[in-house]
């Protein structure tokens, strides 16, 4: 994603020092997958990947940016695969068997939690995966 | 012109073979020409559920590769006159019969009968690629198991791929009981996990193995709830609005007793 030619690692630099607006301006591709993912299936992409269906148990998401799902997410997920500790992942049921972010990985607890049904965010604070009710007051924080 | 069904599974064991013949045989019994097409090749076990084992003469490969007629191939069952069989080889393996060669097959199949179903080897290696190669539509059996209903997702995603929409779900050897001490998945959870449209579902029931045992499909035994379950499933196939059956064991004499006395 970003590195390999100079252009990009310039953009890279302003993103960093940049306010977390212009750094969703200057983000990288999104793919939009308008179906349900099931298990054994696998999209992998360089850059966002926002899926209007749901991601089944078995299935896999790996995307370098962000991940969105408007459904159930149920399979195993990894944003920010090429080491973006900022990425995030965004479903409206978010129950990964497995869930990482960067080089970090967390699991679901064994036993059964208490589920909600707000959509949720998941992402890395101060080193730690960290699972939220999502609100439209997060803008890239 | 007929149409080709393949039941389906990818988990081993969890009942293709059983809801191939149910249906085959509640298909037959309603006076369709039915042939039911033993794509487990090396495994052969449709001619046993049926009682015919002791009729073939030649298989499916002999069939696709030459050796016999088709028309030689085709064996009628002992009991129903629409019924018919086209056994697996027992001898080849799963690579003996081609893509190319199944889907001709089909299509010669589906000239001379209503329904031609295809029971589908397990998993999803040549064998499952042939087994699907000439189907019009498709059937997917689970078991109220979670590697049961994974395996299942997975089937049904390659059967998209395969461009066979829409499959139609059977879930087997439910167990009412269990369900409700929550020792086990529920219709709803098996649903909301694989988003198809519900064919049926079969209790799970000795009487089952009792039949099968006797190369009797359990389809034409009119006290079993299993028989019920399929004859509601066929029924269903045959495009009728046939609500699911009540399962529940408890809901006799004593329960509603004890309802009436406040015990419930
Ligand atoms: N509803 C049921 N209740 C009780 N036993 C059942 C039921 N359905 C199937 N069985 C039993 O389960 C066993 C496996 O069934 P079956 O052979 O139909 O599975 P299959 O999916 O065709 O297996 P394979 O993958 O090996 O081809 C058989 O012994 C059968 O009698
Ligand atoms: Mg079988």
């Amino acid at each position: 994603m970003h590195g390999g030619n100079n252009e990009n690692e310039n953009i890279f630099e302003i993103e960093e020092q940049a306010a977390a607006e212009i750094e969703t301006l200057f983000d990288e591709n999104t793919i939009l997958v308008q179906r349900t993912l099931r298990s054994g299936q696998r999209i992998s992409y360089e850059g966002n990947i926002v899926v209007l269906g749901e991601v089944n148990p078995g299935a896999e998401l790996i995307a370098t940016g962000d991940v969105i799902v408007m459904g159930s997410l149920r399979g195993v997920v990894h944003a920010g695969a090429s080491g973006n500790v900022r990425s995030v992942v965004v479903a409206f049921k978010l129950q990964p068997t497995q869930l990482r972010i960067a080089n970090h990985i967390t699991r679901a607890p064994d036993e059964e939690v208490f589920a909600t049904n707000l959509p949720e965010i998941a992402r890395l604070k101060n080193g730690v995966v960290t699972i939220e009710t999502f609100n439209s007051e997060w803008q890239g924080k | 012109m007929g149409e080709v069904i393949v039941v389906t599974s990818g988990k081993g064991g969890v009942g293709k073979t059983t809801t191939t013949a149910n249906i085959g045989t509640g298909l037959a019994a309603l006076g369709h020409k039915v042939v039911l097409v033993d794509a487990d090749i090396g495994l052969r076990n449709l001619d046993v559920v049926l009682g015919l084992e002791n009729r073939i003469v030649y298989d499916i490969v002999d069939a696709t590769s030459g050796n016999c007629r088709l028309r030689q191939a085709i064996i009628r069952d002992k009991h129903l006159e629409g019924l018919h069989l086209l056994p697996a080889a027992q001898t080849k393996d799963k690579t003996a019969v081609s893509t190319d060669q199944m889907e001709e097959l089909c299509d010669e199949l589906k000239r001379e009968f209503e329904y031609v179903l295809v029971d589908c080897p397990a998993g999803i290696e040549q064998g499952f690629k042939n087994a699907i190669a000439g189907a019009d539509k498709s059937i997917v059996v689970t078991t109220p198991e979670v590697s049961a209903v994974r395996d299942a997702d997975r089937i049904i995603g390659l059967l998209e791929a395969a461009e066979l929409r829409d499959p139609k779900l059977v879930i087997n050897r439910l167990r009412v009981r269990m369900v409700k001490a929550g020792d086990m998945m529920s219709i709803d959870d098996m649903l909301d996990i694989l988003a198809i449209d519900l064919l049926g579902v079969v209790p799970e029931d000795d009487q089952v193995v009792i039949s099968t045992n006797k190369g009797e499909p359990v389809v034409v035994d009119e006290k079993s709830l299993s028989g019920q379950a399929y004859r509601n499933i066929v029924k269903r196939i045959k495009g009728e609005d046939v609500p699911l059956m009540d399962m529940d064991n408890d809901s006799g004499l004593i329960t509603t007793l004890r309802r009436l006395i406040g015990l419930k």
